[in-house]
């Protein structure tokens, strides 16, 4: 991954290990200039991936695993999420209208409000599926 | 680094006919599914339920998913169900998922049980 690398964590896919990777996450964003609102939303758009890899791509079988990498690169925040996990087409994974009021489906919209960009992308000769994710870190506050 | 312990939980007890689910710790797909358990149990035993969120210091979607459902399942029923004094995490959350229009949301418990 290109620019400065923040953080490289690799985690079961378990719903267990998201604790974790929230609290390693939210220690690297507190070094960058991000309103503490941000920061929050940052990482609950992160672990939203995470769970949605968990229960959808991997299908809640625990011996997958996740890699997060976290770099700062032209002002812009760039996560990369690798799993192993059966391909996902991407064209299925579009944010809901948050006007249906009904349990479940709200991880994307959460992701979509907080990236300025993403692109989930299933890997052609190798198992698994990668989701790339841009945030502009402005220092003034934003959304 | 190792991750601090978080205390997950939730204390219920029932005040003034309500049943009162008093949720604390982080609320994330890891436990997210006992909370769906309390809320339609505590809906299945009584005619209101009140959530408290004042010591939730974190929410996910799988978490709010618990409550949209306890929601519509009260909704259904004609039965009361109330938010109480959401933490700023939980606010923050909800406005996102715009749920904040939705829920019937009060400051303190006293003034769910008086509404």
């Amino acid at each position: 991954m290109s620019g400065r690398p923040l953080l490289r964590l690799k985690i079961p896919a378990q719903a267990e290990a998201l604790a974790d990777m929230r609290q390693q996450l939210a220690a690297v964003l507190a070094t960058l200039e991000l309103a503490d609102r941000e920061r929050e939303r940052i990482v609950l758009a992160v672990h939203e991936a995470c769970s949605n890899i968990i229960r959808h791509a991997y299908r809640n079988c625990p011996a997958g695993s996740i890699q997060l990498d976290v770099s700062k690169l032209r002002g812009q925040l760039r996560i990369r999420l690798r799993d192993r996990a059966p391909p996902v087409d991407p064209s299925c994974i579009r944010p809901r209208d948050l006007g249906e009021c009904r349990p479940g489906g709200l991880g994307i919209n959460i992701i979509d409000d907080t990236m300025d960009r993403w692109r989930l992308r299933p890997l052609k000769h190798r198992a698994g599926n990668v989701l790339c994710m841009r945030r502009r870190l402005l220092k003034e506050k934003r959304k | 680094m190792t991750a601090k312990p978080i205390r997950n939980g939730c204390e219920q007890r029932v005040e003034a006919g309500w049943a009162v689910l008093d949720v604390f710790g982080e609320v994330d797909l890891s436990w997210s599914q006992d909370i769906r358990r309390r809320v339609l149990d505590a809906l299945a035993a009584g005619p209101a339920l009140a959530v408290v969120l004042e010591r939730v210091s974190y929410i996910d979607s799988s978490g709010i998913a618990a409550l949209v459902e306890g929601f519509q399942q009260a909704r259904a029923k004609t039965q009361r169900f109330a938010l109480v004094a959401p933490s700023d995490s939980v606010r923050a959350v909800l406005e996102l998922a715009r749920l904040d229009r939705v829920f019937p949301i009060y400051t303190d418990l006293a003034a769910a049980l008086a509404d």
